[in-house]
């Protein structure tokens, strides 16, 4: 019987030991970047996991595809124990990770996707067929016998695509696939894993992400994660219905004469993100009601605050990090 | 898709692949993987020549020339190979896929040593040919054992220093050149170990290319026999052990560092 | 002009042994100023002793081990210049903002070699040291000529600098294996230099290789400066009076200082219009 999760963990925690600097004598010290991570991904589930840089993704994915053990619980894939049974897990399993080089610079597209076939057991028909549908798929038939070294950063990272489904994998893993790429060619990559996943009901997708877009447009469920926490999960369009109820507006304002540190005062604001810029400044609000904006629009002309821009706007991803964090993504990874 | 040994077989076929072919489009290894040690092999042979050296001499000093093609592969291809798949992402990829890493490690030797093979031909043969070396072949079957033993064991030594360079990140720059002159130089690459005296050539024994040359020398010189270090038997014997220690010693520390990246994480992560 | 000479010489030289002298790791230490060129010069130790008969002249092992011993410096000098603008230009990713500051390139190199000959100053003290005090190698540093020693030094690395400007350059243009050139051509020069071995006993056609190149002519004069009287035994340059081989060395270092020159200017605009500044070669 195939199991119902094919990915499933149960308080799963990752502690890396890292050695401090000179002044801290190089002790070492414990840095936490998974805990208590508690996860059901159903076969057949485009799930993403959004966060910003830091936040423990790349470490669950790195449990998940056996290549680094849980410090504490445990992790299914396809039903098998990653820790225990890592040879039982792999067959059924692949990665892509965005912005990396892998495969042989030295060898032609071609060569390097059947090498990396050979090491999963394919036989040579099926390896030939993959490579060609895939290849014509992704826009790389032409270069198929081009050396790796003579692609650009966008054609390797397609090349990279096709070796990690090349194999069929049961649950695949997409960790930030389309870092380092530029507008077209992520595009590109996105309409691919999306007609992927839609040919292939059975198998599941994991997609890290840090584009709050990216997660929206392609995932059946996200898990918001920060600081090796899964803060929430539910469906792109449940987490931002949570946020139905309140209303949100982003104002561009010019000068702001330290009036920002008043805001969280404000009655009726739930939560606000300032961005300086140049010569204006971002404001990203999050108010209980519509009502509550008169009380900012005072706060600004009160401290002489031109008011550029205002726009009542519908609840992204974004504000949905910002609800659950207390701070925009960006703000996140400069902390983080 | 194939499992166990047939997944073991396709996984070495593939991993020598990029060794045997891909090596080759890089056409500048003609230059230099073979003129330029030859150039180093011809100014030890002027050196002999100005000592008024034995003819047998130089033919030493070819048959080191050539077989530099191996060290220098062992060193900078099999050794510090593995931390360049870290460095790229392929570690990841290799550790994470159905095959073993052992099948990865023998691939990368048995594609090495093909095409190094043809590299260390080409010295041999125009080392013999430019300074006329009279090679006297007293045992084929044995120089056969010889080589095919030395290599075995010499591979097997380059997967375990695979495997061990993996700890030392950077370092592996360093460590590689610590390990070029001073082992032509222990090895008796250019003269005959004997001239170390029985405990240094002893402890230089170690290296199997040591005992390999030094028995290459006995079978294939008509003064070799006399500038053995110990009898070519022996030395096959010797060469036969190093070969099961070196491979099992790579299978275990092989394991253990699969073990290690998995428990720390750091082996295969490049931001770390 | 010598302002901004100054200006480039001094931080290029500043960088380079920020760079070169790791002197906080003593395995790279250790490593690249004892271990490798000991290691390489007993390679000839043992050969000489393998055949060394009674008959053999006691001069010649002096011979090859200086020769050997100073070598280091070309390969420091001249093929470590075509290192560090590889070094730059991949590694730290910096050539092209040196590109676009107002500084001359060939200066810049210039005080880079500068820096590779400080640390190759330390290998190189190091074998002779080994050579003296344990592989018996008949220098007296009382006895030496250490004048003529310091000018045949100063001139030749000047000469190894401007060889080094000249590969740098044309590594500059390559975008398959630039980093083997440097080595490769120290390694095919230690055949035609006489370092090892009296140049006469090359082919007659390879012959006048070995006497255009610089470093045949450097390497005897500090070979006289060290080993005195002793050196006057191979016949090579016998004929030759010091004051003619400082002559030759100079015209040879003025000579290869046009040429690098002019060959710099030849490359740089190959390497611009290939789009090689910031280029990443091909492994």
């Amino acid at each position: 019987m195939k199991p119902e999760f094919a990915i499933h963990t149960e308080h799963l925690g990752r502690i890396y030991k890292v050695r401090g600097n000179r002044r801290e004598k190089r002790q070492l010290k414990e840095r936490v970047a998974l805990r208590d991570v508690n996860l059901q991904v159903p076969r057949g589930e485009f799930f993403g996991l959004l966060g910003p840089n830091g936040a423990g993704k790349t470490s669950l994915i790195k449990i998940l595809v056996t290549l680094l053990a849980p410090t504490t619980g445990r992790a299914l894939v396809a039903g098998h124990d990653v820790a225990k049974y890592p040879q039982s897990v792999r067959p059924l399993i692949n990665m892509v990770s965005g912005g990396e080089s892998s495969g042989y610079g030295l060898l032609t597209v071609r060569e390097n996707l059947w090498l990396f076939a050979q090491f999963y057991g394919m036989d040579y028909r099926t390896t030939r067929t993959r490579i060609d549908e895939l290849l014509e798929i992704v826009g790389l038939k032409d270069r198929a016998n081009t050396k790796t070294s003579d692609l650009s950063t966008g054609l390797r990272q397609k090349m990279n695509i096709v070796r990690g489904f090349l194999t069929d994998p049961h649950v695949i893993f997409l960790d930030e696939p389309t870092l380092g790429l530029d507008v077209g060619a992520s595009r590109d990559v996105r309409q691919f894993i999306r007609n992927w996943a839609a040919a292939k009901p059975e198998r599941t997708v994991l997609l890290t992400t840090h584009y709050m877009a990216e997660a929206d447009e392609l995932c059946d469920r996200v898990a918001i994660i920060n600081a090796g926490k899964v803060l929430d999960c539910d469906s792109p369009a449940n987490l931002k219905r949570r946020l139905q109820r309140e209303a949100i507006f982003h104002l561009e304002v010019s000068p702001l004469n330290g009036v920002v540190h008043g805001f969280e005062h404000l009655p009726g604001v739930r939560k606000f993100v300032h961005t300086p810029g140049d010569g204006k400044s971002e404001l990203e609000l999050i108010l209980e009601s519509d009502d509550a904006i008169g009380g900012v629009i005072n706060t600004l002309t009160t401290h002489r605050a031109r008011i550029l821009n205002l726009q009542k706007r519908e609840p992204t991803l974004e504000d949905v990090f910002v609800d659950l964090v207390g701070m925009s993504l960006a703000e996140a990874e400069k902390n983080g | 898709m194939d499992r166990g040994w047939r997944l073991f077989l396709r996984t070495i076929v593939a991993r020598a692949y990029p060794r045997v072919v891909g090596q080759q489009r890089q056409r500048t290894w003609i230059f230099f993987e073979t003129f330029l040690p030859f150039v180093a092999v011809s100014a030890y042979v002027f050196v002999y020549r100005a000592l008024n050296a034995p003819a047998d001499y130089i033919g030493f000093v070819v048959m080191g020339g050539a077989m530099t093609a191996f060290w220098l592969n062992i060193i900078w291809s099999m050794s510090a190979q593995m931390y360049w798949e870290k460095d790229n992402g392929n570690l990841a990829l290799y550790i994470m896929a159905p095959n073993s890493l052992m099948a990865i490690l023998l691939g990368m030797a048995i594609g090495g040593m093909f095409a190094t093979s043809l590299r260390a031909a080409v010295i041999l043969i125009l080392g013999t040919w430019v300074f006329q070396v009279p090679f006297v072949v007293s045992s084929p079957a044995q120089l056969f054992a010889v080589f095919l033993l030395t290599m075995t064991a010499l591979y097997g030594m380059g997967m375990l220093f695979a495997s061990l360079f993996l700890l030392f990140g950077r370092d592996v720059w360093q460590m590689n050149t610590m390990l070029q002159e001073p082992v032509y130089f222990l090895s008796g690459f250019y003269f005959p170990v004997k001239s170390f005296g029985f405990a240094v050539a002893l402890a230089a024994s170690i290296v199997p290319m040591t005992l390999g040359m030094d028995a290459m020398r006995q079978l294939t010189f008509s003064s070799g026999p006399s500038i053995g270090f110990l009898r070519v038997r022996v030395e096959i014997a010797v060469l036969a052990v190093l070969s099961i220690v070196f491979i099992t010693a790579a299978k275990y520390w092989l394991d253990r560092m699969e073990r290690l990246a998995i428990q720390e994480g750091t082996l295969t992560d490049r931001r770390r | 002009m010598l302002r901004a000479f100054q200006r480039t010489f001094f931080p290029a030289a500043w960088l380079g042994w920020q760079v070169e002298s790791n002197w906080t790791d003593p395995l790279i230490f250790f490593v690249f100023s004892a271990l490798k060129p000991i290691a390489s010069v007993m390679i000839l130790v043992f050969m000489f002793n393998a055949v060394s008969r009674s008959g053999t002249d006691p001069a010649l092992y002096a011979y090859i081990y200086l020769g050997n011993a100073l070598y280091i410096y070309v390969g420091a000098i001249m093929a470590g210049t075509s290192y560090s603008i590889l070094d730059d230009r991949e590694r730290y990713r910096a050539l092209k903002y040196l590109y676009i500051a107002p500084i001359s390139i060939p200066v810049y190199l210039l005080g880079r070699a500068m820096a590779r000959f400080m640390t190759g100053t330390l290998a190189v003290g190091i074998t002779i040291a080994a050579g003296i005090v344990f592989f018996k190698v008949p220098i007296h540093p009382m006895r030496a000529n250490w004048p003529m020693f310091f000018a045949a030094l100063a001139l030749g690395v000047l000469c190894l600098a401007a060889m080094g400007i000249i590969l740098g350059s044309i590594t500059l243009t390559l975008r398959s294996e630039p980093w083997f050139l440097g080595e490769s051509v120290a390694s095919a020069l230690y055949l035609f230099s006489g370092a090892i071995f009296p140049i006469t006993l090359l082919p007659a056609t390879l012959q006048p290789i070995g006497f255009l190149m610089p470093m045949t002519y450097w390497l005897e004069l500090m070979r006289r400066a060290l080993l005195g009287s002793g050196s006057a035994s191979f016949p090579t340059l016998a004929a030759y009076s010091n004051a003619s081989l400082f002559g030759i060395l100079a015209a040879l270092t003025l000579g290869f200082g046009l040429l690098a020159f002019i060959l710099h200017r030849l490359f740089d605009r190959i390497a611009r219009d290939k789009g090689m500044i910031d280029a990443q070669s091909n492994f």
